[in-house]
């Protein structure tokens, strides 16, 4: 538990953070803080951008985040759509063991590649 | 009515109304928050573990996402009613939206082949996971969640 967890109150989520760092073939999509409803369609908005720059691989790194719903997960979906377009891959790095629940159980593993570290999913090679 | 209970729940006796708080709000999602806070707070007051939170969090997002969008079409005007009871054994709660209702057989499973990579449609499927009972009422304009404390051996 970090400084801002303990002041958090109860009930209060952790601030919904996305940047996103890009490379000549790719881009990595951090997600932090909780995706709740409100806020969990920038994330898919965020994603379909990346995408639409045709790079053809997104990493999205999941190792902040502590909360997602299902408008993220769908905004994840979209992202996926989208850059499969292009030919690309949209992976996943490092979920906190309740989302990697989430994505399990909704079978999006399925769909999503799920790696443990930037590194490994930058290194692997391209399905397509 | 409809009726959409998680397969294989033990059905549990609804808990008389007089014993559970009220919060109203408007059909916005950010107002939508109200209800969540203060039950994750009596949560916490119950001494529920994280994964349990975790679960009610999530359920409830997902209840209050589909009467926001499904069922009050996203109408400003309409409201959202949340009742629910927090105790040291169990969690409920009722959320009610203002719409024309749905029949939740009429929801495809979102893990099929066929349906897995499509955007939308995997609230109803979530609450399932999470909770312990979900169930429909009021041809779909209201859903009842319930979780029970996980008993440690």
């Amino acid at each position: 538990m970090n400084e801002s967890d303990m002041k958090r109150p109860p009930g209060r989520d952790q601030a919904f953070g996305l940047r996103v760092e890009r490379w000549d073939r790719g881009a990595v999509v951090y997600a932090t803080g909780s995706c709740t409803m409100e806020v969990a369609h920038r994330l898919g908005e965020t994603i379909r951008e990346v995408a639409d720059e045709k790079r053809p691989l997104i990493l999205l790194d999941l190792s902040n985040l502590e909360f997602i719903e299902s408008t993220g997960l769908g905004g994840i979906v979209s992202g996926y759509l989208r850059v499969r377009r292009y030919k690309g891959e949209v992976r996943i790095v490092a979920p906190c063991p309740s989302i990697r629940h989430v994505l399990e159980v909704t079978r999006l593993t399925h769909l999503f590649p799920v790696f443990e570290t930037l590194e490994m999913a930058r290194k692997s090679p391209m399905v397509q | 009515m409809n009726v959409g209970r998680q397969q294989g729940a033990s059905e549990s006796e609804s808990r008389p109304l007089n014993t559970f708080k009220e919060i109203t709000v408007d059909n916005d999602l950010t107002e939508a928050k109200r209800p969540e806070e203060a039950i994750l707070r009596d949560l916490s007051a119950h001494g529920y573990d994280e994964n349990t939170t975790f679960a009610i969090k999530l359920a409830l997002e997902e209840a209050m996402t589909n009467a926001f969008r499904h069922g009050n079409q996203c109408d400003p005007d309409k409201r959202i009613t949340v009742r629910y009871s927090v105790t040291d054994d169990r969690i409920e709660i009722q959320v009610c939206d203002e719409g024309e209702g749905f029949c939740p057989g009429d929801v495809p499973d979102p893990t099929e082949p066929g349906y897995i990579d499509r955007p939308h449609g995997r609230g109803i499927m979530l609450m399932r996971a999470y909770l312990d009972e979900v169930e429909f009422c009021s041809k779909g304009c209201s859903v009842r969640l319930v979780k029970f404390r996980k008993q440690t051996p």
